[in-house]
């Protein structure tokens, strides 16, 4: 066996399904003619508007998409000749580019909206991008506010976000015409649960020794659990996945060949980068077993009391929290999956997930000896990233692991 | 003319937080510091403490570089770096309330590392309409006022009552000030105006309406100091601190004649109604006055707002002064200018970092505008 083969990672069978599923929906999302399409950020309450037979439609997802096949400078370009400035978050920048150019990661760009809901739990920008979305495309946006969690969450809060609920069924009811369905909604809910459940037992496999995915991975195939939890193609998806991914532990085939080095990584994926930030890890022998962002969507609701449940959950995500409840769930995440180290990328588009890292990378390394390392980019614009600095500083980590 | 109390004000310019450590050393009292002007001041000064506000300044960052990353605007990274190398070291406490992503991390980052004995959060909704965010709104004001008083002391009605006239009377003086300068701009150059405003969040209150009082008085009594023929601009931006920026503006021959800036009308905008219950009150004012970028609030089009009441002001240009990497204000830019160059109000963007502003590139960006105007 050459070099070359060792380091080459095994294919995942339920790749093909996954990105079927995908097609699938971005066709039915652009063809339809009697479903209303809401655009929606990517921590929203998502089963309103399946159990109302709504389309949910992603502009991060999109924005990823268009970041991984090297599109999204030039979009965010228009943005920018708009007068939005190169500082904001470059998902945003995309998006609004894409929508004033009809254009994007799929043919002809993303649907146009009939409505939208904007869900702040995880970031403020959201709000304020959203807002431009709505004067754009002339459409009402519904803002779904989760109040920010410093210490604890109080009393009123939990109020808020469930009355919230309520009017957001309302603002549903309005916009599509439709009556809502407590049965429907259980229904959606139930299915979310089995979704998120099974998304957790996936992400679970990696604990084991090597592990059978990377976060490379697990990024790629959260997909479905962000754009379409709550409908059974979801969880017939995960059951595939969790399959393979467990038997690959029965037979012990690790994503990276001859795994040595456990890492965590933090922060939106470099999405341009990520084939070669992937190789250049594995080259390495290091796998990066779990991560803060795919864990993000594994929220639970409760179906005795959906409403409630569902405004906690939704109120509590990682972005929503202080750093301090932030280095408690990274410290569980470094215990749970036994990893020797920490990666954070700091992402110039996300104040909420960067700013603070340094004292998290700071309190990690006090708590657990482990080190940390940071790397200065942007999710989806490649101006603010310097290839070669990165490959610097991640052969020295790798050396001092 | 100036006038004697205008030159205490004035002199206060140099050394912005003199007026706080005195304050503290007089009277033993308990100093509150807060970055965004939602904070809902009349509680602290209501619980025996001086609100002081941070604004952050014009310095090269030495120990906040890290914490924070260099994408995070000035505001604060100099805030952050003054209270780690003991700049502020006469702060008892902080607070700070929901605003940006940025505020928002700082809050955290501010709680781990500054030292401050006093930490408290105010987490106001973002949704400024709909009876469930008033609802909300209201009781995380009544806990935080709660919260307040464990660390601070008991705060009466009555007291808050008080604290509620006393702010309000200052408010109205500002106003005042502000509208004396609409009608004849030449009284007051308008960055000593700017500073009257700034300064009231400065210092003890009462002190600083007796003063403002007699530069009234001062002012109806007096002639203008300079022509007041110079070019009449808007401005808009978050926090206005950069004082030889006002100058040269001044020197290029135009003046503000009206600001969106919340160190400046916007710190001072709308009274707290005093016919309801005062922490009602309060609630009403932060949800009526006219907002800013963090706030959403779709009945009102932020855009249609400041190209009225930049027209209303009869200014013929505006200036957006805008923190680098503040995303808020950012965002809203395109929408306003939209706004602005639909009512005729051309406009120019700035973007500046405290500590680094270059006042000879800006003197030709805003020359320009003025001569655009002129012509
Ligand atoms: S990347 Fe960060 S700032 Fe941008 S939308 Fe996502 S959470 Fe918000
Ligand atoms: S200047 Fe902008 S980014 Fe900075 S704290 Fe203020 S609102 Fe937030």
């Amino acid at each position: 066996m050459s070099a070359e083969d060792i380091r080459k990672p095994p294919k995942i069978a339920a790749t093909e399904q996954m990105k079927q599923l995908i097609t699938n929906y971005y066709i039915e999302a652009k063809t339809t003619k009697e479903k209303p399409i809401c655009w929606i950020t990517s921590g929203g309450p998502v089963e309103f508007l399946i159990a109302m037979g709504v389309i949910p439609v992603y502009p991060e997802n999109h924005g990823a998409m268009c970041g991984a096949s090297k599109i999204a400078v030039g979009l965010a370009e228009v943005a920018e000749s708009m007068g939005f400035s190169q500082d904001l978050c470059s998902y945003a920048r995309l998006d609004i580019g894409g929508a004033a150019t009809q254009n994007g990661a799929i043919p002809g760009g993303l649907p146009k909206p009939d409505f939208l809901l904007c869900c702040n739990n995880i970031c403020g920008t959201v709000t304020k991008w959203y807002e431009e979305l709505s004067r754009f495309w002339d459409v009402p946006m519904f803002l779904f506010d989760t109040p920010f969690i410093h210490k604890s969450k109080p009393g009123h809060a939990t109020e808020y976000v469930k009355q919230q609920c309520l009017e957001l069924i309302e603002f549903l009811q309005k916009q599509t015409g439709k009556k809502w369905s407590d049965d429907r909604f259980a229904e959606v809910a139930m299915l979310s649960v089995e979704g998120v459940d099974l998304w957790k037992e996936v992400l679970k496999t990696a604990e084991s020794r090597p592990s059978p995915f990377t976060c490379f991975d697990a990024f790629i195939h959260m997909a479905p659990i962000v754009t379409l939890r709550g409908t059974q193609e979801v969880v017939d998806y995960y059951k595939l996945l969790r399959d393979e991914m467990q038997e690959r532990v029965a037979n012990g085939v690790g994503a990276v060949a001859d795994e040595k080095y456990r890492l965590i990584w933090d922060n939106i994926p470099i999405w341009y980068e990520m084939r070669n930030l992937g190789n250049l890890f594995a080259g390495n022998h290091a796998c990066l077993v779990a991560d803060t962002y795919t864990t993000a969507w594994a929220v639970d609701i409760k179906i005795e009391d959906p409403l409630t449940s569902m405004a906690d959950a939704y109120t509590k995500v990682y972005l929503n929290i202080s750093i301090d409840l932030m280095l408690d769930q990274l410290l569980a995440l470094i215990e749970r999956y036994s990893a020797d180290g920490l990666v954070m990328h700091s992402n110039r588009s996300c104040k909420p997930y960067s700013l603070g890292q340094y004292d998290l990378a700071r309190a990690v390394t006090e708590r657990t000896g482990k080190p940390a390392l940071i790397i200065e980019a942007d999710m989806t614009d490649s101006r603010a990233f310097s290839e070669a600095q990165t490959r610097e500083r991640v052969d020295a980590f790798i050396e001092s692991l | 003319m100036s006038g004697e109390a205008l030159d205490r004000l004035m002199k206060m310019r140099d050394d912005p937080y003199a007026a706080a450590r005195a304050w503290k050393e007089r009277t033993g009292g308990k100093v509150m510091g807060y970055f965004c002007c939602y904070a809902p001041e009349e509680m602290i000064h209501a619980a025996g403490a001086l609100p002081v506000r941070i604004t952050g300044e014009n310095r090269d960052i030495s120990k906040s570089g890290a914490h924070l990353q260099n994408y995070c605007c000035s505001l604060a990274r100099t805030g952050l770096d003054m209270a780690l190398d003991g700049t502020l070291s006469f702060l008892d406490g902080t607070v700070f309330v929901h605003t940006c992503d940025t505020m928002q991390r700082l809050s955290d980052i501010w709680r781990l590392n500054a030292g401050f004995a006093v930490h408290a959060d105010l987490v106001l909704p973002v949704r400024f309409e709909t009876s469930s965010a008033w609802d909300y709104m209201t009781s995380e004001l009544a806990s935080f006022a709660e919260g307040l008083e464990k660390e601070l002391g008991p705060m009466e009605d009555s007291a808050l009552v008080e604290s509620i006239k006393l702010f309000n009377r200052n408010r109205a003086l500002l106003a005042k000030l502000y509208q004396m300068r609409l009608a004849s701009p030449g009284i007051l150059p308008y960055d000593q105006a700017l500073w009257c405003s700034t300064s009231s969040a400065l210092m003890d209150k009462a002190e600083h309406t007796a003063l403002l009082e007699e530069i009234i008085t001062d002012l109806q009594a007096g002639t203008a100091t300079t022509d007041g023929s110079g070019v009449p601009l808007f401005g808009i931006g978050s926090v206005m601190d950069q004082w030889d920026f006002l100058a040269m503006v001044a020197e290029s021959g135009a003046t503000f004649i009206d600001d969106d800036f919340c160190n400046g009308r916007r710190y001072f905008d709308f009274e707290v109604p005093e016919d309801v219950p005062p922490v009602e009150g309060i609630a009403r004012r932060l949800w009526g006055r006219s907002s800013c970028p963090c706030k959403h609030v779709p009945s009102r089009d932020r855009g249609a707002c400041l190209a009225d009441r930049a027209t209303a002001a009869g200014a013929k240009g505006a200036i957006f002064f805008q923190f680098k990497f503040c995303e808020p204000h950012a965002f809203d830019y395109p929408h306003v200018k939209k706004a602005l160059d639909k009512a005729g109000i051309p406009s120019l963007n700035l973007e500046f970092e405290q500590g680094s502003v270059s006042i000879g590139q800006l003197r030709t960006r805003v020359g320009a505008l003025v001569e655009t105007i002129k012509a």
